[in-house]
């Protein structure tokens, strides 16, 4: 009797409960107010242009007339040769410019991650490239690259070799471009690559020494397999990052020589705001957008592995 | 000792490394104050036969560049100020209020963060253009150029950062809820629980916002180049363009601008290196 009592009166207190919970939950309508603002800027600037992508991309649109021509600008991208060219090049940067930048950035992050002297001015002088603007950058090494005066030619000249043409030579073009692009971001890498391996318990490095392992091993058992979270981040944010590269391009050769450094990005700009060719531009930016779409998709499907490997 | 001698190793190879880093900063400053004479002769020397610091002053006047100072400044000031009241206040909400649909409106918020704006470049254009009774246009947006060559133009794009909200979320969710029943029973309504509560303890995360932001705007050339076309509305970062433009570079001029447009982003980095550093890191590990 007594035991049934109890349970009923617990019943009715969770029911209880759950009542107020329920209305509380959605008591804070002015939650709604304070999110307006942002929801207004974010509606108008970002989610509205998307949409309007969409729909340009299957217009004629060039400022003054618009029809609707269906898919007529995505079967056109594919004769493109522009468009071609620029999809081959978007490709090979990335490839070299992600690989290099993750590569580099790990070994930096190894040797600036104990210790050692003078070890801020080391970490400074790799991040400062970070905070230098891409314009800026790209007319620091525009006079480096310069062929008849430029430094880097000059140096080559000392040894007696005959200096190159470097961003107007078609086989070097890309190569310069990719470079500068290292450089800045080398150190952003870095950065992220040293927060990764200063969560890396220590206890697990001594436990290892103990074991008698060497650093070959340490590396290839402790710290790669931990440090794959990071790396994952990296490489998805380096692949988007490196699709979307322009302002290099714009500023070092303006796609040039023989088209050799346009990408998807500045065929987008050449055809939306120099022809004013809206939608064709606006097609190629869905075939961007596509791509950018996949990457981050994979993401969040792979994104999570590794993280079960978190010791710490 | 062994691991002495490696470490004395690895700081000298450092050392080489980072000086390779800044050696285009050292490039930038030595021609900046060359002559163009002494550029264009064929032996190199790394220091100048003659410092003119007149360069600088004849860069600064090709072209109007305190206004370009002023505009960079002010697109900076302002954008950095609204993006930073606007993802405060919406990464409150969406942490700690309660209200319907919540989650859905910030899952879309989050559609923000992963288009690429080079990808909605095109059409915000066209947005900024047609925009209803602004700059002469009609309440269809026609007739008038918008918010094209206008100050909001350039900010009103970049206020609206869903990584920001993003960020102001992450952080508030970790603050403990007694604080919130505290503020109730003391009395305070939720906005104020904001303004009097969550928004003082939040300073390092203001400082790591503004940081990212500041960089991102100081730095951003693409969409000035594309909505201005005026050279009034130039920020510093297209006016430096302008020397490439020219049929023969005046490298000791392009170098001496460069040089004044980087130099006060560096300055602000080495002040307040750690929240550059925290802004990254947050980004990069919890993002």
């Amino acid at each position: 009797m007594k035991i049934i009592n109890t349970s009923c009166f617990r019943e009715k207190l969770n029911r209880m409960i759950v009542k107020r919970q329920k209305k509380s939950i959605y008591s804070d309508n002015i939650g709604y107010l304070l999110i307006a603002p942002f929801y207004i800027f974010l509606v108008l600037f970002i989610l509205l242009p998307i949409l309007m992508n969409f729909f340009l991309s299957f217009t004629n649109y060039d400022m003054r007339s618009m029809d609707f021509i269906g898919l007529r600008n995505y079967i056109n991208l594919f004769d493109d040769e522009y468009f071609l060219i620029s999809l081959k090049n978007t490709f090979v940067y990335t490839f070299f410019r992600l690989l290099l930048a993750m590569v580099l950035g790990l070994c930096v992050a190894l040797a600036l991650k104990d210790k050692i002297f003078g070890l801020k001015f080391y970490r400074t002088s790799f991040f400062v490239p970070h905070v230098t603007s891409m314009v800026a950058a790209s007319m620091i090494w525009l006079w480096m690259f310069e062929p008849s005066h430029g430094i880097i030619n000059q140096a080559l000249g000392l040894f007696g070799i005959k200096g190159k043409l470097w961003l107007f030579d078609v086989r070097y073009a890309m190569g310069c471009i990719v470079t500068v692009s290292l450089w800045k971001v080398i150190g952003y890498n870095m950065v992220i690559y040293i927060a990764g391996l200063q969560s890396i318990p220590n206890y697990l490095y001594e436990a290892a020494t103990i074991d008698g392992a060497n650093a070959l091993k340490k590396f290839r058992h402790i710290t790669w397999p931990l440090l794959r979270p990071v790396t994952f981040f990296l490489f998805v944010t380096g692949l988007i990052e490196c699709f979307k590269v322009f302002e290099l391009v714009m500023i070092l050769t303006n796609g040039g020589p023989m088209n050799a450094t346009t990408t998807i990005v500045h065929q987008i700009y050449d055809r939306a705001f120099e022809d004013y060719y809206i939608g064709y531009g606006a097609a190629q930016a869905i075939v961007l957008l596509m791509i950018v779409a996949t990457i981050t998709i994979i993401n969040f499907k792979y994104g999570n592995q590794g993280h079960e490997l978190d010791v710490g | 000792m062994k691991n002495k001698t490696f470490k004395r190793m690895l700081a000298v190879m450092m050392l080489v490394l980072s000086i390779f880093m800044l050696f285009p900063y050292f490039l930038m400053l030595i021609t900046s104050v060359k002559t163009m004479g002494d550029i264009q002769s064929p032996s190199f020397t790394f220091i100048p036969r003659e410092v003119v610091f007149l360069n600088y002053i004849e860069a600064m006047s090709r072209g109007d560049w305190p206004r370009y100072f002023g505009n960079s400044i002010y697109v900076t000031v302002i954008t950095v100020l609204a993006s930073l009241m606007l993802n405060s206040i919406t990464g409150y909400a969406f942490a700690r209020l309660r209200f319907k649909g919540r989650d859905v409106l910030f899952i879309i918020a989050l559609i923000g963060l992963m288009v690429p704006r080079q990808v909605t470049m095109l059409p915000l254009f066209i947005v900024l253009k047609n925009f209803p009774l602004v700059g002469g246009n009609s309440i269809l947006g026609q007739g008038g150029h918008g918010f094209i060559n206008s100050y909001a133009g350039m900010i009103l794009p970049y206020v609206a950062g869903s990584f920001g909200v993003f960020l102001f979320r992450q952080f508030y969710l970790n603050f403990p809820r007694s604080l919130d029943d505290a503020a109730r029973i003391d009395g305070l309504g939720r906005v104020k629980t904001f303004i009097y509560i969550y928004a003082p303890l939040s300073k390092p995360i203001f400082a790591t916002l503004a940081a990212l932001k500041t960089t991102q705007t100081w730095t951003e050339f693409t969409w000035p180049l594309i909505i201005t076309s005026k050279d009034h509305m130039k920020t510093v970062q297209l006016a430096l363009t302008m020397f490439r433009n020219e049929t023969e570079i005046q490298w000791n001029l392009l170098m001496a601008a460069t040089t004044v447009i980087t130099l006060p982003l560096i300055i602000v980095f080495l002040c307040a290196q750690k929240y550059f550093i925290q802004g990254i890191v947050t980004s990069g590990i919890k993002g």
